[in-house]
Formats: C-alpha cells, sequence, structure tokens
C-alpha cells in the first residue's frame, strides 16, 4: 500500500533518473513530469521494477499556446494498487514521439487514437493508419485550432425554421424562444 | 422539403387509360391493406432506439397496428432512423434505403435527424436527413417516448391510407438533388450499387430532376457492377 509514504522501489527508481519531478496526488495516484527522452526509461523501470504492468490509457492534451502536446501515461500496478501518471511534453510543430509498443501492447491501440485524432505520429507503432474516422480527410478534428463550428457551418445546411405548422402556434402565442440561428454563429 | 405536387411527373404514355370503374376502388383497398401490414426495418443508429423495445414488445406493442421488425432491407417497408446519423452511418443507411423495395417509407426519430440535434456542431453528425433521403415524417424528442412513436407510426399509417404519403418517389424524381448532397458530403466518387436511375426508369418515376450534373459525374466514374461468382469448393 501507499499511504504516507512513496513505495520505496518508486523513490529509488525515481532517484535513479534525472530529470524527473513527482508529486502525490492522492494515496493512490501520482503524477510523475518527466522529459520526453527519459519517460520511455521511466516506464521500463516502472514495468519492469515496480510491477506497473497495466497501461490504461495514454491521453492526449493539446496545449496551442505553448505550442506543445502533452501526453500523459497512465500506468497501474496491481500489486501497489495505485496509479502513476507520467506527463511529458513534446513540441507541437511535426508532433512525432516513441512507440511504447513493445513495453505495452496495448499502446499500439492508444497511439493509433492519437495520431488519428492529434496527428501525432508515434515512431516503431504498428498500425499507424486510419482507425475510427476512416472516412474522414480533414485535419485530425481534436486539435484546437480545427474550428468544428466553422467546417459544420460550411459542410451543412440547417433546417427551415419558419414551418407552416409554426404559423398556427405563433399567432396563438406560442411558438419558439430561442431560435437555432440566435444561438449559433 | 419541397412540395411534392409541384414537382411535375413526367409520365410515360402507356396508352392504358384506367378504364375499370373500379380501378380506385382497389387503389383504396391495396392502401388500406399496406397500411395495415408493415414490417420496419432493424436498424439503429443512435441512442433513440432505446425506446423501441418497449415500442415493439407488450407494453406499447406495435404488432397491433400491423407493424413488425424485420431484419432484412429487401422485406422491409418503413427504415427507422433512430437518433443521430453520423456520416459513416448515413453511408450505411442510403446503401440499405436504395435496397429496401417501393413503396418505402422512411422515420425520423429524435430531433438530431431533425438537425442534428445535441449534436450540431459536431464535424462526424450529418444534419438534416432529408437532404440525403426522402423522410416522410419525423418524430422530434430527445428521446422521443414510445407512445409518441407510436403516434408518428399512426400518422405515416394514415397517410398511406389516404395516398400521401410518397416521398419516396421523390426519391426517383429529384435524384440529382438527393445525390447532390450526398456527395458533397462523400466525395465525387460516390457509388450505390443500386442503378436509381434504371429503376426509375423501369417504374416510369423519371422526372426532369432525374438526371443532371451529379448523375453525370456518378456515370463518368462509375463502375459496372459484376455478378459474384458463385464457387464450389
Ligand atoms: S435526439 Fe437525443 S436521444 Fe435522440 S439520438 Fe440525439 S441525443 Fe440521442
Amino acid at each position: 500500500m501507499m499511504d504516507q509514504e512513496l513505495d520505496r522501489t518508486l523513490v529509488s527508481i525515481f532517484n535513479e533518473m534525472e530529470k524527473v519531478d513527482y508529486q502525490q496526488k492522492s494515496p493512490r495516484r501520482l503524477r510523475v513530469d518527466v522529459a520526453p527522452e527519459a519517460l520511455p526509461g521511466l516506464l521500463e523501470l516502472l514495468k519492469g521494477k515496480a510491477s506497473y504492468v497495466h497501461l490504461s490509457a495514454i491521453s492526449c492534451v493539446d496545449w496551442i499556446e505553448e505550442e506543445e502536446f502533452e501526453l500523459v501515461y497512465h500506468v497501474w500496478s496491481y500489486e501497489v494498487n495505485s496509479l502513476v501518471s507520467a506527463h511529458t511534453r513534446i513540441p507541437r510543430e511535426g508532433a512525432c514521439y516513441l512507440s511504447v509498443y513493445d513495453l505495452y501492447k496495448p499502446a499500439g491501440f492508444f497511439e493509433r487514437d492519437i495520431y488519428e485524432m492529434y496527428g501525432v505520429y508515434f515512431e516503431g507503432s504498428p498500425h499507424m493508419e486510419k482507425f475510427i474516422l476512416t472516412e474522414w480527410n480533414g485535419p485530425p478534428p481534436m486539435l484546437k485550432d480545427f474550428d468544428a463550428e466553422a467546417y459544420v457551418q460550411d459542410t451543412f445546411n440547417w433546417q427551415d425554421y419558419q414551418p407552416d405548422w409554426l404559423k398556427d402556434l405563433e399567432e396563438a402565442g406560442g411558438g419558439v424562444e430561442i431560435r437555432p440561428e440566435d444561438v449559433r454563429r | 422539403m419541397s412540395d411534392l405536387k409541384q414537382i411535375p411527373v413526367v409520365a410515360k404514355e402507356t396508352g392504358k387509360e384506367r378504364t375499370n370503374p373500379l380501378a380506385n376502388v382497389f387503389d383504396e383497398l391495396i392502401r388500406f391493406a399496406q397500411a395495415r401490414s408493415m414490417f420496419m426495418l432493424h436498424y439503429c443508429t443512435g441512442c433513440g432506439a432505446i425506446e423501441l423495445p418497449p415500442a415493439m414488445t407488450s407494453r406499447f406493442d406495435m404488432e397491433r397496428l400491423g407493424i413488425q421488425p424485420m431484419v432484412t432491407p429487401r422485406q422491409a417497408d418503413i427504415l427507422l432512423i433512430t437518433g443521430y446519423v453520423s456520416i459513416k452511418t448515413l453511408k450505411r443507411i442510403i446503401l440499405t434505403y436504395e435496397q429496401m423495395p417501393s413503396p418505402k417509407y422512411v422515420i425520423g426519430i429524435c430531433s438530431c435527424t431533425v438537425n442534428g440535434g445535441m449534436y450540431w456542431q459536431s464535424y462526424a453528425t450529418a444534419k438534416k436527413l432529408n437532404e440525403y433521403l426522402p423522410v416522410d415524417l419525423y418524430i422530434a424528442g430527445c428521446m422521443p417516448r414510445p407512445e409518441a412513436v407510436i403516434e408518428g407510426l399512426r400518422l405515416l399509417m394514415d397517410n398511406i391510407k389516404s395516398g400521401k404519403s410518397e416521398p419516396w418517389k421523390d426519391y426517383y424524381q429529384r435524384y440529382d438533388y438527393y445525390l447532390g448532397n450526398q456527395q458533397h458530403l462523400f466525395g465525387d466518387d460516390w457509388q450505390t450499387p443500386t442503378d436509381i436511375i434504371g429503376e426509375a426508369e423501369h417504374f416510369g418515376l423519371m422526372g426532369p430532376e432525374t438526371e443532371g450534373e451529379h448523375t453525370r459525374l456518378l456515370q463518368q466514374h462509375q463502375q459496372p457492377l459484376e455478378p459474384h461468382k458463385m464457387r464450389l469448393k
């Protein structure tokens, strides 16, 4: 259990590495900030030495103002019963990072998803191709600079909100209170 | 949707005038029978589908109206679109719709089919279903209760009985319009295995807008369909 004191193995791992910054967020959650070049090594130590065998997700955050992507690797240990979230930041321009597929097999799935949604390429990942959006040719849609609303406005038409039956309602004092046109830009 | 009656139909001169005084009576009888025996395709797109099991089964019992679920499009009359339609799903819906035999009816259940609903700013969902398919009626709500679904189906039955429910003809008569909208979303090389223009000719439903620039575009790249070879091992 990881209550008051950090697990000793973990501390020894963190001491082994440079450029690691860790914070205990709650009894079972640990946030580690690590430089991109040190992250695969950290994961390897976590898996090999500290039983963090389950990569439950990789998430990606687009920090558009800082021109960086943040990748978060969530690894879980069934022995220590705790979650380590390893955060790292990579430059946004031509984003490319190393795959951890050889360490954690599920990474192939998460990396493919991130590549599709954010355009971050993972070197060494087995399937860097389309995944869910097989019929989408636009930019990666989760990027902050992809304006979904503008895309929708150019691509689709809206239903007519002046139908005949509405006129009867309006005469009787009813009708649409807030028109969709007023909500949309 | 534009009013159907305003669209001129180029009827083929068959030379066969209807002389039998009972023809209209038969028509009415047939429409009555049609309205009381409908098969609804089991094809659910969004979360609104969750209201269908109670609508179909003993609680609200759609079968007392003569409506039964059916598993294949080739044997179904009604296509219920039960919720948001993503662009990928829309392709499948169109393929399914084109396979259904006429007369066929489309009902859009849920606000999402009307106007995108709560997904109105999503890049991945289609907004106005009746741009891509002729929709008979919409049942708005997020999600509509089974009572509303049944109310909508009753309205459809009434429309069929009185011969008003004919948007499926619109698909043949204005195929160019629908195809144009489909191409706008799916790209210029969009092609379905069904030959709509051929069917329109066959049924005598060619309209002035059946063919146009979009169907010409389709014909430029259309690959002829070939039957699958049957092979026994
Ligand atoms: S209208 Fe509501 S219930 Fe229906 S598909 Fe949309 S979100 Fe789901």
